[in-house]
């Protein structure tokens, strides 16, 4: 997997520098692009496994670029972003990109999102168990043990928890897990993920009230952290 | 100058007709033909002698009764009150004709020979002119006054109508305020439709319109013709528009030239009209250019394009200042994590520096930009129903390095209620707040995070064992680029963030506060946002619907 191929798409020649590095030092082979147009022909060409897309590009807006991409291609995609533009990531996100990393970063942070876009996707298919620390999940039986204790699941506490374990390691947004669980007649009824994170928290947490599994990430989203 | 006091003079003595509201030449506008106002008018002033005359028969008829109970004499007095009352509601005319019918009257049914126009009286012979003299004098007087009366209340809506126009321009933020503001102040005082046309200031092309409103193509010709060719021209001309209507399209000017162009619609009648409007728009230039309207204009100009800077410096000296910090922070924790370096303590804790080093820098960029959007834009909400403790995670967990240095206690009960507020504006203010405890306690001392629920109330508080607040602190502690004298040269700080973190907290709807046994004795700071509870169907997260 380490062979796999990185886009990187951003203005910034400072920025291309060391994320190539960084990528290569970890046994990554970069390709860059220092614009849109660019990018997209680049991934078109040579299709990489990951982008990293940095916002602000000069001769395109971001969410056109990732719902260009998305409509031929379903390579991950993470975006470089900036505090304070939680709208930005959750439209982001909607249209598609798998995860963002806000600006400035330690590269530690860049790599692990990188390596969790890049894991596929747990299918209930030969090894339907997804592990996350303490938290095991099969999504074939439907349930879930901590400490190899049966955690007993409510259907809603289940559903939200396969979702976020589908994903384990990425944000997915409330409007994600809201439109799975209770409908698209319900997207604006967030209080009720709310209250079912809460009740998830008491049983697979050991503080409920500082969880280190199932994170939130203000005003995007939940995370389950692998 | 005396052409202008002529024109002016002329629209005074068209008097009452040349006074009608716009309604009523509106309605007017619907009957076609000239002809047909014509007869209206005639129609109008057969009506006024018509009433003056009632009111001189009822006098009579009134005068007829008493006569058969009292003997009366000097009878012609009493036509004085149907004289009086036609002068100063229907004007001179009928006065004069009031009067006249008077002298008749009296001399038909009361002066001996009763029921003939003949007076036998020599003392009646000379009463009956007397009193033409005196009901024409008192007429004339009367029906002056009432006309000063109206030409009074006119002066005071006009200067009312000018002195709200003005405050108007004062206050106007773009030039399209101000075009908007004379259109709709010519418009008032023409009584007509009326439509201005930007014209461009030099080195601008092209003409803007300042009103949507439906233009006839030749209107809009002739417009834009003058727009261009006439700078200060000032010839006006009257196009037709191939509907039969007739509009007037003249420059307005003020002292820098002309600054625009006025079309009025004066509906199917020329002439007078034309001329009238004229002589008002003569008048109201006059007064635009008392009112410098010109340097209004450019005042407008100047003040929305430095409100368009200033967006566009905060977007680019966000850009500008974080792009490095980016490479940075990136470049230095690429290179303590390179293969041959990995492991070596000396180098990441070289990492750890410039990582706490860039983290503040951008936090002070964070500070200036979250300021300058404060003041310039106010503060934009995305509310929705938080968990209190997902506030207080995020803030603790941003700032975990630098609060590496104290124990730190995070005290958060099991159920606390939701809070309808917008969670990254309370974690910047709670953020804020946590910074603030940071920097002024001494290291190894404890913060205390906590969140409580209060009566009706989730409040988050922030307890440090910090130097405390002293003096103006306790008061001015809020305010803008304030900075405690005793924190200032050995902390770093811009004076914002308490300021940053009250505009958030008050814009969620919330209390914020601190409070302080002294010196040295640590500070309580506590941010109180009302609970309430959404409505929840127990279904919707228990069911497997």
């Amino acid at each position: 997997m380490d062979s796999a191929t990185i886009l990187i798409i951003d203005d910034e020649l400072h920025i291309r520098q060391f994320l190539r590095a960084a990528f290569e030092f970890e046994g990554f082979a970069v390709h860059e692009a220092h614009n849109a147009e660019e990018g997209i022909r680049s991934a078109t060409l040579k299709p990489p496994d990951l982008i990293i897309l940095d916002l602000g590009l000069p001769d395109r807006d971001g969410s056109s670029i990732v719902e260009r991409l998305r409509s031929w291609s379903n390579v991950p995609i993470i975006v470089l972003t900036v505090r304070s533009r939680e709208r930005e990531k959750v439209r982001l996100l909607e249209l598609g990109a798998d995860d963002y990393v806000v600006k400035p970063f330690g590269i530690g942070e860049l790599i692990a999102r990188a390596r969790s876009a890049l894991r596929p996707r747990v299918v209930a298919g030969n090894d339907p168990v997804v592990r996350v620390g303490p938290l095991e999940i099969n999504l074939a039986s439907r349930s879930g043990t901590i400490d190899g204790k049966r955690v007993v699941l409510g259907p809603k506490e289940y559903l939200v928890l396969q979702i976020l374990a589908q994903h384990a390691g990425k944000v997915v947004t409330r409007q994600q897990i809201m439109r799975q669980v209770w409908g698209a007649a319900h997207l604006d009824d967030t209080h009720y993920l709310r209250i079912v994170v809460r009740n998830l928290r008491k049983k697979i947490e050991v503080d409920p009230a500082r969880p280190r599994i199932l994170l939130t990430e203000l005003g995007v989203g939940y995370r389950l952290a692998r | 100058m005396s052409l202008r006091a002529a024109r002016r003079r002329a629209n005074r003595v068209q008097g009452p007709v040349a006074q009608n509201s716009g309604q009523r030449q509106l309605m007017r506008r619907n009957f076609s033909q000239v002809g047909r106002a014509l007869v209206r008018q005639v129609r109008g002033e057969a009506l006024s002698v018509l009433t003056s005359l009632m009111l001189v028969a009822v006098t009579t008829i009134a005068l007829l009764i008493l006569d058969q109970f009292f003997a009366l004499r000097h009878v012609t007095l009493v036509y004085l009150v149907p004289v009086v009352i036609a002068a100063t509601k229907l004007g001179i005319g009928p006065a004069v004709i009031a009067a006249v019918a008077g002298v008749g009257a009296s001399a038909f049914f009361f002066y001996p020979p009763i029921y003939s126009f003949l007076v036998e009286d020599p003392q009646h012979v000379i009463e009956l002119p007397l009193f033409v003299f005196v009901a024409i004098v008192t007429g004339h007087l009367a029906s002056s006054l009432r006309r000063q009366a109206d030409l009074a209340r006119r002066r005071e809506t006009e200067v009312h109508d000018l002195y709200a126009f003005s405050r108007r321009l004062a206050a106007a933020h773009t030039p399209n305020d101000i075009y908007t503001a004379i259109r709709e102040h010519l418009a008032s005082i023409i009584g007509r439709r009326t439509i201005l046309f930007e014209t461009a200031p030099p080195g601008v092309p092209g003409a803007a319109l300042s009103d949507e409103g439906q233009v006839p193509d030749a209107v809009k010709r002739a417009m834009e013709a003058l727009a261009e060719a006439g700078k200060g021209s000032g010839n006006s001309s009257v196009v037709e528009d191939g509907e039969g209507r007739v509009w007037l399209v003249r420059p307005v000017s003020g002292k820098a030239g002309d600054f625009g162009v006025l079309a009025i619609d004066l509906g199917q009648q020329k002439g007078k009209m034309a001329e009238r409007v004229d002589a008002v728009l003569a008048d109201a230039t006059a007064m635009l250019e008392h009112l410098d309207l010109g340097r209004a204009l450019s005042d407008a100009r100047v003040r929305s394009e430095t409100e368009a800077l200033r967006d566009a410096l905060i977007g680019s000296v966000s850009h500008q200042l974080r792009t490095p910090l980016v490479s940075i922070l990136g470049a230095a924790t690429v290179i303590s994590s390179a293969p041959g370096n990995r492991g070596d303590p000396r180098l990441a804790s070289l990492a750890d520096i410039l990582r706490d080093e860039v983290d503040r820098l951008n936090n002070d960029v964070q500070d200036l930009l979250d300021a300058a959007l404060i003041s310039s834009k106010g503060v934009r909400l995305d509310c929705e129903w938080v968990e209190p403790a997902d506030v207080v995670n995020a803030a603790v967990d941003r700032r975990q390095r630098l609060l590496a240095g104290h124990r730190l206690r995070v005290d958060i009960p099991d159920e606390l209620p939701f809070v309808y507020v917008d969670p990254v504006l309370l974690e910047q203010a709670l953020g804020q707040i946590v910074d603030n405890a940071a920097k002024y306690s001494p290291p190894g001392s404890q913060i205390t995070i906590g969140a409580k629920i209060e009566s009706d109330a989730v409040v988050l508080s922030v307890r440090d064992e910090g130097i405390g607040l002293v003096g103006e602190e306790q008061t001015r502690l809020w305010e803008r680029f304030f900075r405690g004298q005793r924190g200032a040269s050995s902390v770093s700080g811009s004076g914002l963030g308490l300021w940053i973190a009250k505009a958030f907290v008050i814009a969620n709807g919330g209390q914020i506060e601190a409070f302080s046994e002294g010196a040295d004795r640590g500070t309580l700071v506590s941010i109180r946002l009302p609970a309430r509870e959404p409505a929840t169907p127990d279904l919707a997260v228990s069911g497997d619907g």
